[in-house]
């Protein structure tokens, strides 16, 4: 397990973190977020001990050193490889500085290669693939030391969407191999699809911390889907219904000011007969996001 | 393998598979090869033109001469008329007639053109060696007379050492030595900064970091660089062997190294040796600081500028030698063959000019040593921060920012 207390960075006047605390733990896949400059990169390069900083960070109870370097694996925000090496001199010299042989990654690489679907053959050169295979490259790289403890920045921009579902796939399964997974993303879908805990940094501060539904259920249940065909006047009409977002169709959004009055609604809605659709949620991430960062909801 | 071999091993495999590297350690073969090739086609094709014929009704006169002049003569052409064909068509230069009766030998040379100085004296010698044996014949001495004739005047040419060609081979030896690390400091500035330089604010540099410590890596880099450089060396001087013993082949060259060969042996004598240690260390504190130079670079774009730092520094040691190489004594250059950066153009110097004591090489050599320790320490401690952070400011900002990055 990975576990970060008390993390403080300052950069000249700007304070890059402050009092950061959250662990990663094995076995599951926490998701970073929070909006550019927040301190996600700041909080990765603190854990990899590019940065000297305030407070502890230790993996499985001790400060991470270079003997750790081996079973960590990092995918840095920006993709870069070296151009002039091909796909398989590339995999094998990052490997090796993983400390993994040559003779033992070489056998692998065409599966790792099938896996991604990358398009061409290990003797292409880098600089000879498209921006998306060397981008799948590199989470090859990142990935086929089995390293236990796994770092992405972004590791879902500029996929499309059947490689962003390799990648889920890649994380899952590494997550399944016990590995503990922290990774940033600003997609709210991939966050909610993969992770099983969330930590939210606003200006270097935790804003939000725990799993998943732990994040959602503290913003209460104050939204209702609807799909009826009341009129959205109509809808605005109803008992402790704030506010009416026509989603599509006969498909709205209401938020109601208080949870608990879900099923007096529900009774005024309904009145005893059939309704196609009444589901009560809490907010979703991307609304969460937006609120935390400050962001009006559109 | 230590990550460090690695590192050496990834670099140093890059650019020797360079063709860059490829040219640069053959193109002085192939100008060697090309210069040698040209001499050599030169020289025979044109030398029929140069050579002459030898006519005898004597066979053994004719062939005591060729056996004397072999290079000058075509022995193929045996009769006037063939040889006066020859010269007609351009083909030799002239052809001579040899004749001799019981008391006279006579030479007589037909040709459209003057005979060259070189070959009239060689002529003439043989014309008055056979006449003489012809006249101890002819006079029947005794052999005591034929060997009180035979004695020969004695000439002997006595030339101290500090004189002559020991001085000549100091000067040829100062500026082959300073050119050679001149010219190896500017190649591998260059190829260093640009190296090190095209990783600045790289991700690849984040990845490699997450793997292994930047002073590791740093060292790495440069023990890739120093293998590279001592691969061109050992290639040179191997290749430069290779090319000593096919020109000795060629009768030219094989007379003028005989000529001058003491001056080809002080030469070499300087060359090699501590002079030669002084060289590559020399090339290793520039690369370092080629590197440092390289990692201060705004960005990967900048590569092409980041030697200049190192250049314009060796360019100053270099151009510093100059008025003291006929004065290598002097208190400022034996001052500046201790100074790391410095010392390897002055103590070279020093030590061609024979003054410099064993325990001032041993000296300036532990300067040397201790300052590319130190050098590659420190570098190896900042380098972390040098080449992550990316701030296009000016050159002090961005180191102050590079040397405060860990802090």
């Amino acid at each position: 397990m990975l576990s970060i207390k008390h993390l403080r960075k300052q950069f000249g006047s700007v304070k890059a973190l402050d009092d950061v605390s959250f662990d990663v733990p094995d076995n599951q896949i926490t998701g970073l977020i929070g909006q550019n400059g927040s301190g996600k990169s700041t909080t990765f390069h603190s854990i990899l001990n590019f940065l000297k900083y305030d407070g502890e960070i230790r993996w499985n109870g001790q400060p991470i050193k270079e003997a750790d370097f081996d079973s960590i694996g990092y995918l840095p925000e920006e993709r870069s490889l070296m151009p002039k090496l091909t796909i398989e001199q590339q995999i094998i010299y990052l490997a090796r500085l993983k400390s993994k042989p040559a003779k033992e990654i070489r056998p692998q690489i065409d599966g790792w290669l099938e896996k991604f679907a990358v398009k061409g053959k290990k003797t292409d050169k880098i600089k000879d693939l498209s921006k998306g295979n060397q981008q799948k490259v590199q989470l090859i790289v990142t990935l086929i030391h089995h390293p236990r403890l796994i770092i992405l920045d972004e590791p879902f921009s500029g996929l499309d969407p059947v490689n962003a579902d390799l990648l889920k796939k890649a994380i899952l399964e590494a997550r399944d191999q016990g590995a503990a997974i922290i990774f940033s993303s600003h997609d709210m879908a991939n966050v909610e699809a993969v992770c099983d805990r969330l930590v939210m940094l606003r200006t270097g501060d935790v804003v939000l911390n725990g799993t998943i539904s732990e994040v959602r259920d503290q913003f209460g249940k104050s939204e209702i889907y609807v799909t009826t065909d009341w009129t959205e006047d109509q809808l605005k009409q109803l008992p402790h219904v704030i506010k009416v977002q026509n989603i599509r169709g006969n498909r709205f959004l209401l938020q109601i000011d208080d949870p608990s009055k879900g099923p007096e609604v529900f009774e005024k809605l309904t009145d005893g007969k059939y309704i196609e659709e009444f589901s009560q949620q809490p907010p979703t991430l991307d609304e969460i996001f937006r609120m935390k960062a400050g962001i009006q909801h559109e | 393998m230590n990550k460090t071999l690695i590192v050496a091993m990834e670099t140093y495999l890059g650019q020797v598979k360079s063709w860059s590297f490829i040219m640069l350690v053959l193109s002085p073969f192939i100008l060697l090869a090309i210069s040698l090739g040209i001499g050599y086609t030169s020289a025979t094709s044109s030398s029929d033109q140069q050579r002459i014929a030898v006519v005898s009704e004597q066979p053994a006169l004719r062939q005591r001469f060729i056996k004397a002049n072999r290079d000058d003569v075509k022995a193929s052409v045996t009769s006037a008329a063939a040889a006066q064909k020859s010269v007609d068509n351009n083909n030799l230069s002239g052809y001579l007639v040899l004749s001799a009766d019981k008391a006279k030998v006579t030479g007589v040379y037909h040709s459209s053109d003057s005979l060259s100085g070189g070959m009239k004296v060689k002529i003439n010698a043989f014309l008055a060696q056979t006449q003489q044996q012809l006249n101890l014949a002819n006079a029947q001495l005794s052999s005591k007379q034929v060997k009180s004739l035979a004695v020969q005047p004695a000439f002997q040419e006595k030339i101290k050492a500090s004189h002559g060609g020991a001085n000549l081979a100091k000067i040829i030896s100062f500026w082959v030595l300073v050119f050679m690390i001149y010219m190896v400091l500017i190649t591998y500035s260059s190829v260093t900064a640009q190296e090190i330089a095209s990783e600045k604010g790289t991700k690849v540099m984040e990845i490699i970091f997450s793997s292994t410590k930047a002073s590791k890596y740093f060292v790495g880099k440069i023990l890739g660089v120093f293998g590279v450089i001592l691969t061109q060396i050992v290639v040179y001087i191997v290749g430069g062997y290779g090319f000593f013993q096919i020109a000795m082949h060629l009768d030219n060259i094989k007379q003028l190294i005989t000529d001058n060969q003491s001056l080809v042996n002080g030469v070499i004598k300087n060359m090699l040796g501590i002079n030669l240690l002084f060289v590559f260390l020399g090339v290793i504190i520039y690369t370092i600081i080629s590197a440092f130079s390289g990692a201060l670079v705004a960005k990967a774009e900048d590569a092409p500028k980041a030697a200049q730092p190192a250049i314009y520094l060796s360019m100053i040691a270099f151009f510093l030698t100059m008025p003291f190489q006929s004065n290598s004594d002097a208190l400022i250059s034996r001052i500046l063959s201790y100074v790391p950066f410095f010392s390897s153009y002055f103590m070279p110097m020093r030590i061609i000019n024979d003054n410099a004591s064993g325990m001032e090489i041993g000296l300036s050599l532990l300067i040397l040593v201790a300052s590319i320790g130190l050098l590659t320490w420190y570098i190896g401690q900042i380098y972390e921060g040098l080449i992550l952070q990316t701030d296009d400011t000016s050159f002090w900002k961005r180191l102050r920012r590079g040397l405060s990055y860990q802090k």
